[in-house]
């Protein structure tokens, strides 16, 4: 009799009885699939044998086109094929229209505050087209695993904001993905490299894409991937080293600047090629219309100099984030086909004193990390001791909107997820009944300065004198990196929450200025916070004035004393329009000066009316 | 809150000296355990607990493994709640800031990045000295007073250098 077998708990007798789940880098030029199939993790390839697929969809007026088809076509189609459609995810009108003459589409207003893209199919928001390219990949994932998925863990570059994220998960769910998790392209490369070579220590991945440049700096501890500190730069890719080249051959040629959409994407690939042959050649022959040319490796990276300082700038801040220096980082890893270019590959290793690693292939590797996190995250178990974890950070700081216009921090920059942060307000005005809790995403002070994510209302907050209601707010950031924000008034327990859900996102590139900005005017910042602070005392306590002497000015002062009041208000009042900080403070103490005896005389009254046995809430009314 | 003691989270007694390593080597084997990423197949009711659970994990490592930030947490854990902010009485110190604070204006005017590294260094062998004092007194209820002081002496070299940081990325320009 044959014993029956038992397998361990968790663990599947068979590999074919593997529940299915794929990883997918959702790019903005390429993208791709990957899954793990007997033991090993690969991209999976199409019928004709490619894995890549380039991230563009056509719009037919029957029937959708994706991929290397729907690319060759763009400039003949310009209007009804998307290209690059990660630069919209998340983004509103406005943010879009600031992207500039680069979009050949004719957009139109939807019923959200996103872009809809119009095409032979109608109006398409960028979320429906980056679901076309999920779908295709999805179909192709099914077909070679034989059988549906369980899931799918979907990368997206580190700096992404709340809104981009779950624009992107809204992507997925529309082309009928369960996503298992959103994970950060940075660290899913450092999971395929860690695993593949068996490393351990610090380790920085500098991951330069067609439009992204990411910089994470991780921990490897036994299975343990431990994001210490990362950064980016969004307006930078391979696509800029690209206009970077058409507008030297513009120069060069003699051409003039404003080219029509087609001739510039043609001009584009003329780049293009010219940048792919200098990554072996010395020199780049280059056709362009009538024009002839060559660029030479030495006048190409001349060219690109100011972007590679940018990104190298951005691994110094990173590194600084996660409290290490540049000597202690063991390993280097490129990803991304940027870092094809041999200056950038150079430059990276002049930074950090060693050989950054090319072994893998930079164009796949994100796919095969994320694959390896779904198959784990599917629930196959990974053998003792083989378990993965992933701790990621947050790549901008969090925050609200304080009095005067203020960003006061609630969760910093690179603190890991998932998190929970509380901080407590109060109200600013006597009776207040209701707080706006208006939710920002940035590094600078002002608001004005920040990505604005969401805006509530916390209502009825019981009425107190100013200062004495306690509202509690409280930020959770999951797994995802996804933000849900509520608020709780503690004495009433009056609560109100939201899942952040915003219509709009950071462009890429004001979360890149706004990084830069807040360093670069930090200083600047300094000094108009300190006027702002100033000006809002001084608006706190003419408040605070005002009310006291409707309430006993008549009774407690004398005219003298009155007008004595009134004359240093007038004169803070006109102070503050201005700028001059010191004034104002100063102004500010000469009316509390004025004032003090007043305020002696309300306690006082308030002492024995309490000692009648009244309680103040008589006494104001 | 009703949450356990941080200490105890990660089967620590309450000190102000940890071994940083271990710390963090308890710190990943807890995380392992109820990390999100463990339930992806779970109940939405265990997944909010272990996003809960993973959340606070996170608050009480980043709390005890900076040493003014678990400073601080020791002496709520034997006294009242302290203010955030309040106005120190502490002129021996308060020199001493005016001088720091001097020498870091002066280093952003020379864009002096090896002065930078070197006032780095002194910065950090401040707070050890600071630190070590702290753990001599912090539980001894007649020190509560100096275990206070010197507490918000370490805050504020923590302030300080983060605006070295700040210094540095400027220079960095």
């Amino acid at each position: 009799m044959a014993l029956l077998q038992i397998a361990e708990p968790g663990q599947s007798p068979q590999p074919h009885q593997r529940r299915l789940a794929v990883g997918i880098d959702l790019g903005t030029t390429n993208s791709l699939v990957a899954a793990m199939r007997s033991g090993l993790c690969e991209p999976i390839a199409d019928e004709q044998g490619q894995v890549i697929l380039p991230s563009a969809v056509r719009y037919h007026v029957d029937h959708i086109e994706v991929g290397a088809l729907a690319k060759a076509e763009a400039s003949r189609d310009p209007l009804n094929t998307v290209l690059s459609v990660k630069r919209l995810m998340g983004r509103g009108l406005a943010d879009v229209k600031q992207l500039g003459d680069q979009l050949p589409y004719r957009f139109v207003e939807g019923e959200s505050h996103m872009p809809f893209i119009a095409t032979a199919q109608g109006p398409k928001s960028p979320v429906e087209v980056s679901a076309d390219i999920l779908k295709v990949l999805r179909q192709r994932a099914e077909t070679a695993l034989g059988g549906e998925l369980v899931g799918a863990v979907i990368t997206v570059p580190a700096y992404f904001d709340d809104s981009q994220r779950q624009a992107t998960k809204d992507a997925a769910r529309l082309a009928g993905l369960t996503v298992l998790r959103l994970l950060n392209e940075p660290t899913a490369a450092a999971v395929a490299y860690g695993l593949d070579q068996h490393a351990e220590g610090v380790v920085a991945i500098y991951d330069l894409g067609g439009g992204t440049f990411d910089i994470s700096i991780l921990r490897l501890t036994g299975g343990v991937f431990e994001v210490l500190a990362t950064g980016g730069d969004s307006a930078l890719g391979g696509d800029d080293f690209d206009h970077a080249i058409a507008g030297w051959i513009v120069e060069q040629a003699g051409l003039s600047a404003d080219l029509d959409p087609g001739e510039q994407r043609r001009l584009l690939q003329a780049a293009c090629d010219a940048k792919e042959q200098l990554s072996s050649a010395g020199v780049a022959q280059l056709v362009y219309g009538e024009w002839q040319g060559a660029l030479s490796r030495a006048q190409f990276d001349a060219l690109i100099e100011p972007m590679l300082a940018r990104s190298l700038k951005a691994c110094r801040r990173a590194t600084r984030d996660a409290g290490i220096e540049l000597d202690e980082v063991e390993a280097v890893v490129m990803v991304g086909g940027s870092t094809r270019v041999p200056r950038v590959r150079q430059a990276v290793a002049e930074l950090f004193g060693r050989e950054p690693l090319t072994d893998i292939d930079p164009d796949q590797v994100v796919a095969i990390g994320a694959a390896i996190q779904a198959d784990a995250l599917a629930g196959n178990k990974r053998a003792d001791g083989e378990e993965l974890l992933l701790l990621d950070v947050i790549p901008l700081s969090l925050g609200l909107e304080t009095m005067g216009g203020l960003m006061e921090k609630v969760i910093p920059r690179n603190t890991t997820i998932p998190v929970a942060r509380a901080q407590e307000f109060t109200t600013y005005k006597d009776g207040q009944s209701a707080m706006m809790i208006h939710v920002l995403q940035g590094e600078r002070e002002l608001i004005s300065d920040c990505r604005s994510l969401a805006r509530f209302e916390l209502r009825g907050i019981p009425p107190m004198v100013a200062g004495a209601a306690k509202i509690r707010v409280t930020f959770q950031v999951d797994a995802d990196g996804l933000l849900s924000v509520s608020a709780r008034e503690l004495a009433s327990g009056v609560e109100s929450s939201i899942q952040v859900k915003p219509s709009y996102g950071l462009t890429d590139g004001e979360i890149a200025r706004m990084l830069q900005d807040s360093f670069q005017n930090a200083s600047d910042d300094k000094v108009q916070r300190v006027l702002r602070e100033q000006q809002v005392d001084a608006q706190r306590l003419l408040e605070a004035v005002e009310a006291a002497l409707e309430a006993d000015g008549q009774r407690l002062l004398d005219d003298e004393e009155r007008l004595a009041i009134a004359a240093q208000m007038e004169q803070l009042r006109e102070l503050m329009a201005g700028s001059d900080g010191l004034a104002i403070e100063q102004q500010t103490k000469r009316l509390t000066q004025v004032t003090d005896a007043f305020a002696a005389r309300r306690l006082d009254a308030t002492v024995k009316a309490a000692l009648a046995g009244r309680s103040l809430n008589e006494i104001e009314e | 809150m009703g949450s356990p003691c941080h200490f105890a989270l990660f089967d620590l007694q309450p000190s102000f000296r940890l071994d940083l390593d271990q710390l963090a080597v308890r710190y990943r084997e807890l995380a392992r355990a109820i990390h999100p990423d463990r339930f992806a197949d779970a109940s939405e009711r265990e997944q909010r607990l272990a996003l809960e659970q993973s959340a606070s994990l996170n608050q009480a490592y980043s709390t005890l493994k900076s040493a003014p930030q678990r400073a601080r947490y020791l002496l709520t854990l034997r006294g009242p709640e302290l203010p955030l902010e309040v106005t120190v009485q502490d002129p021996e110190f308060l020199l001493q800031q005016m001088q720091w604070r001097e020498e870091l204006e002066d280093l952003q005017d020379s864009a002096d990045l090896a002065g930078v590294a070197v006032f780095k260094r002194r910065l950090k062998s401040a707070e050890q000295v600071l630190g070590d004092e702290f753990a001599e007194c912090w539980d001894e209820p007649a020190q509560r007073e100096q275990a206070e002081r010197l507490m918000r002496r370490m805050q504020f070299l923590d302030k300080l250098s983060h605006e070295v940081r700040q210094l540095e990325e400027r220079l960095d320009d």
